[in-house]
């Protein structure tokens, strides 16, 4: 195989046997490569030495993996994974890594990563917690007759207080959510929500072949959480949640 | 269409994940080689980091505590809907009431020019456009 002088970006890994790299564009619209020897494959792209557009960047990583995992099980690598040349990508990461490789491929053989996501409506929970709970009733009575300047660190103990009961909400939905699902999943990760009026981010690993039953379990936890929260349910993606290892460099002999 | 926002009660399948819906998982999971070679361009670095900014808890306090506010104000005030209040309060300069910084970097990385893909990300685009260019310009300063 003829060796590219510049850098190759890492997409995922694959169980090769038989397969062909996806016909989809990479970064910088660089042609999807398959490296590595028969049993384990890299998906790769040569970096050409142009500025890369981070956006542009982002959206090919993802756009190879998802295609690459419409007919073979994809171990996604991280966005930004870039190593020396094809020979780095054979010895450093499917020689040196060939056992917790193939261990995942098997783990994520036949299976798929569906999200679910549930939103609160903000005011509906607000109203909420204001009637529920007589600290937060009275403190946000009194700062209505206070200027909001001297009202400052009245103003965050109100927030503190409310977010308080969000997080209560938020591990006990949770809690649920987790308990009416995850018997239809192989597996499930908790995954950090990041905005205010987030309940829940859960990533599950799913069999192809009881997608159907996990859509019927989604659908109850919808009416049991009815207006209080809204779900979002998304996929099947790549496992992208369930493909975490960090693998040592090993031997770095191409440096 | 199906989309995100379904009738209430009903989703019947998983809707096909868009580059919006699989940002986070992209940037903070899958496979890492340790001290592989970083790709140092400029841009890859700032937008992962961008993309980890968890809200500030005063932030979020002082958010929840105006929303809280809010609410008591618009049960006094039949004359003027929450909507149009949001509205009013948001162009004032203050920060809208829910989206966080995440939810800006994240807009930076999928609001990108070409639209080959997530159709329900249009929606809150076009949305929120405006507010996540002015806050990219504030976040540097700060």
């Amino acid at each position: 195989m003829t060796q590219p002088a510049g850098k190759v970006y890492v997409y995922g890994v694959i169980g090769a046997s038989g397969k062909t790299a996806p016909q989809v564009e990479g970064i910088q619209a660089a042609p999807v490569r398959l490296v590595g020897p028969a049993e384990l494959g890299a998906l790769v792209s040569d970096l050409g030495t142009d500025a890369l557009s981070a956006p542009k960047a982002v959206r090919a990583h993802w756009r190879v993996l998802e295609e690459a995992s419409q007919d073979a099980t994809v171990v996604p690598a991280r966005f930004g994974m870039v190593m020396e040349s094809d020979d780095a990508v054979v010895t450093g990461l499917l020689e040196a890594h060939h056992e917790t490789l193939s261990a995942l491929l098997h783990d994520l053989a036949d299976k798929v990563q569906l999200t679910v996501k549930g939103t609160y409506d903000e005011e509906l929970m607000l109203r909420e917690i204001v009637q529920s709970t007589p600290a937060v009733a009275e403190l946000n009575e009194r700062l209505r007759t206070v200027s909001v300047e001297a009202a400052y660190y009245d103003r965050i103990r109100l927030g503190e207080l409310v977010a308080a009961e969000v997080d209560h909400r938020r591990v006990a939905d949770t809690v649920a959510a987790i308990a009416r699902l995850e018997p239809l999943a192989e597996a499930v990760r908790e995954q950090e929500v990041r905005e205010p009026s987030a309940a829940y981010d859960l990533a599950f690993l799913v069999r192809r072949e009881t997608i159907d039953d996990f859509s019927k379990g989604v659908r109850e936890l919808d009416r049991e959480v009815g207006d209080r929260i809204e779900l979002s349910y998304v996929g099947p993606s790549p496992a992208y949640s369930f493909a975490e290892a960090s693998l040592d460099e090993g031997s770095p002999a191409w440096a | 269409m199906a989309v995100a926002t379904t009738p209430r009660g009903y989703i019947e399948r998983p809707r096909p994940s868009g580059l919006a819906d699989v940002i986070e998982v992209i940037l903070d999971k899958g496979l890492v080689i340790d001290a592989f070679v970083r790709v140092s361009l400029i841009g890859i670095e700032i937008l992962t980091i961008d993309a980890r900014i968890v809200i500030a808890s005063v932030d979020t306090y002082l958010r929840f505590a105006e929303a809280v506010n809010r609410l008591d104000i618009v049960q006094d005030t039949d004359s003027q809907g929450l909507p149009e209040l949001m509205e009013s309060i948001t162009e004032g300069g203050a920060k809208s009431k829910v989206k966080g910084l995440a939810e800006g970097a994240k807009e930076a990385v999928t609001g990108d020019d070409d639209d080959d893909d997530d159709k329900s990300q249009s929606r809150s685009r076009s949305r929120s456009s405006s507010r996540s260019r002015s806050r990219s310009g504030s976040s540097k300063s700060s």
